[in-house]
């Protein structure tokens, strides 16, 4: 068996289309493939073993609605983050002040900080009597319980994920591509949006879709916040708590399908979409 | 005309420290100098990239400390052509014409016509990445020149090219010179590019402007012994004036005596430095007009292509060019005897100081 291995390793070597040490690597690795990969088995196989059940969940109009509202809810905190975070990452990008590293930590807050306390700290600031959310409520805004709030809560901790992400897309441009422009007869913010922006277009889909998926992924700051309306995750876990674990499940295995399809097609998106700048 | 009037300007750790010059219209000025001494800095502060902290930059006589780059009408290639990667060739070069509101037709003719003239019109749908360094050279210079720019600033242009495509382009550089009439200002750490395309020099180094004048004259006598180095003398000695005599001085260092066209004091400390170039290498002594004749051993020879650089031990050791084929002719090798002879106006005497004041000759004398 040891010379098997050993005579398809070399053959393999000498081909130069395997390694040894990539194989060996390859081989720890997938320990971690591993585990994502049995739960989805294990919940797929006990899925697909109660087909009916699955599809009478799967057209629940409350597992439909907390769905279309998760996804929303992120779409919305992303849209958010594209119109405030762009230009943010931007001047990160292009300054070295001795600031920068003080708002690179407050942005970085939420990825460090347990999300039961990111949540606090949102439903403290957005609350009827918080700092942002008692002036908004005199306006007839309000946050608790309520669509905004789950968009908050999701814009905080989604925030360093799209900002770091583009920031880095920015810094990659180089500053001659912009001097140049401007040179040409651009001002800066023309050289922003005809050069630095078309040039970064990748980076800022994949912090989208990273932000994204950390927003509609998001638990523990939302319920803080907005318990109701529920977001898929709330619901899933009333329904663990109330119907115990087949609903549950069956809950969870519908988001998994419709995660997946959303983040195949994004992802095969982002492979098309601003090729041009492999270079910068 | 562009004029720095004790420019002084700090970026990070950097510091450009009260420089001065003026780039007559139609020099081709080059800025020489070693890696991070400022020379694209200074290039940037000309286009409007940065503003000075103190001193100021006129363009023909005005002031632009609140002109921004893009009222400037300045043309910029970078040493990697930073080209736009998101738009065709075509658009590239029309770029610069689009923000300056030109008509449509007019962007059409302009870019047409310099794609015909830089021999890139078959490349005009072709994105920036797909071509080789010597096209993108070429869209850049196309894209700078489309705009119509009162003055060219290029940033070691033909550093990234093979040696053939830059030969190509130097005689391009040249033709655009002339053919535009237009002031051209390049930053390059290649003396032979300062030599082939250059009318006037400007040699920075740590942020300072260490010697200003005509590139020959730089390159006959360059400032210091800094200077020296880094154009590529090979042989720089640092000496003292023992005897002065109708404007020539006897110099001594290790106990070889040099003659040198030299009005330096008895006594005074000096650096000097003679072109490899510039010394004849014999196999016996010959009568000539040059007062320096050495006997020494060969100790070294590094060929180098055609050329062969042989170090001769005369006392001190120095360096002669020779080409390959002669020093084969010459039996040359470690070890053999020869004598080399250099004239007393080969040898360039500086100051011991590597910081003098600046060297500089009014351009207006010069021409």
């Amino acid at each position: 068996m040891k010379n098997l291995w050993e005579f398809w390793i070399s053959r393999r070597s000498r081909t130069g289309v395997w390694d040894q040490c990539l194989v060996a690597f390859a081989i720890i690795g997938s320990i971690l493939v591993m585990l994502p990969l049995l739960a989805l088995a294990n919940i797929t196989i006990g899925q697909l073993a109660d087909l009916s059940y699955l599809l009478e969940v799967a057209t629940d109009r409350q597992v439909i609605g907390s769905i279309v509202l998760t996804f929303s809810a992120g779409l919305n905190a992303v849209l958010i983050l594209l119109i405030l975070g762009t230009p943010l990452s931007y001047v990160l990008a292009r300054t070295q002040s001795r600031f920068n590293q003080a708002v690179e930590s407050l942005i970085d807050i939420p990825l460090v900080l347990p999300h039961t306390v990111a949540g606090l700290m949102v439903y403290i600031l957005f609350m009827q009597r918080g700092l942002i959310g008692a002036p908004l409520a005199g306006m007839g805004f309000f946050f608790e319980d309520a669509y905004p709030g789950i968009v908050v809560a999701m814009l905080f901790v989604a925030m360093p994920f799209y900002i770091n992400s583009v920031k880095e897309g920015f810094q990659k441009v180089p500053v001659h591509m912009e001097n140049v422009a401007r040179t040409l007869g651009a001002t800066r913010f023309q050289a922003f949006c005809l050069v630095v922006l078309p040039s970064s277009v990748r980076h800022i889909l994949n912090g989208s879709i990273l932000a994204w998926g950390r927003a509609i992924s998001e638990f523990a700051a939302v319920i803080m916040i907005a318990y109701y309306p529920m977001i898929i995750s709330t619901l899933i876990y009333y329904r663990f708590t109330t119907g115990g674990i087949k609903e549950s499940t069956a809950v969870a295995f519908v988001m998994i399908v419709a995660c997946l399809v959303v983040f195949l097609v994004l992802r095969t998106i982002t492979r098309f979409v601003g090729r041009y700048d492999d270079r910068v | 005309m562009i004029e720095f009037e004790d420019v002084s300007l700090t970026l990070g750790d950097f510091s450009l420290h009260q420089v001065s010059l003026a780039i007559h219209d139609g020099d081709y000025y080059v800025i020489m100098g070693p890696s991070g001494a400022g020379k694209t800095i200074i290039l940037e502060t000309i286009a409007g990239l940065h503003v000075p902290e103190s001193g100021r930059v006129l363009l023909d006589g005005k002031d632009m400390r609140s002109i921004p780059p893009e009222n400037r009408n300045i043309g910029l290639v970078y040493q990697d052509y930073s080209l736009f990667p998101h738009m065709k060739v075509e658009k590239n070069i029309a770029f610069g014409m689009r923000m300056r509101k030109v008509p449509q037709a007019d962007i059409d003719r302009q870019v047409r016509r310099l794609m015909k003239r830089f021999g890139i019109a078959h490349l005009a749908q072709r994105s920036p990445l797909t071509l080789s360094g010597g096209e993108q050279q070429r869209v850049a210079i196309a894209r700078a020149l489309a705009i119509e720019p009162g003055f060219l600033l290029l940033d070691e242009p033909l550093s990234a090219l093979d040696p053939m495509t830059r030969e190509l382009f130097v005689e391009e550089l040249r033709t655009i010179h002339r053919e535009h009439a237009l002031t051209i200002v390049q930053v390059t750490h290649s003396t032979s590019e300062a030599s082939e395309l250059g009318t006037r020099m400007a040699m920075i180094m740590d942020g300072r402007l260490v010697q200003e004048d005509r590139v020959e004259h730089i390159l006959r006598s360059p400032g210091t012994t800094r200077i020296a180095r880094f154009i590529g003398y090979e042989n720089i000695f640092d000496g003292v004036v023992r005897s002065c005599e109708d404007g020539l001085c006897r110099v001594e260092t290790d106990g070889v005596s040099v003659w040198a066209v030299s009005g330096a004091p008895v006594g005074q400390g000096v650096a000097f430095c003679i072109g490899a170039d510039e010394i004849s290498l014999y196999n016996e002594v010959m009568d000539g007009s040059a007062l320096n004749v050495f006997p020494g051993s060969v100790t070294k020879i590094t060929i180098s292509g055609a050329l062969a650089l042989i170090t001769i031990d005369i006392g001190i050791m120095i360096s002669a060019v020779l080409t390959r084929r002669s020093a084969t002719e010459m039996g040359i090798e470690p070890g053999a005897k020869v004598f080399i002879s250099f004239k007393a106006s080969a040898v360039h005497v500086m100051d011991e100081d590597e910081s003098p004041g600046l060297t500089h000759h009014d351009p207006m004398a010069a021409t």
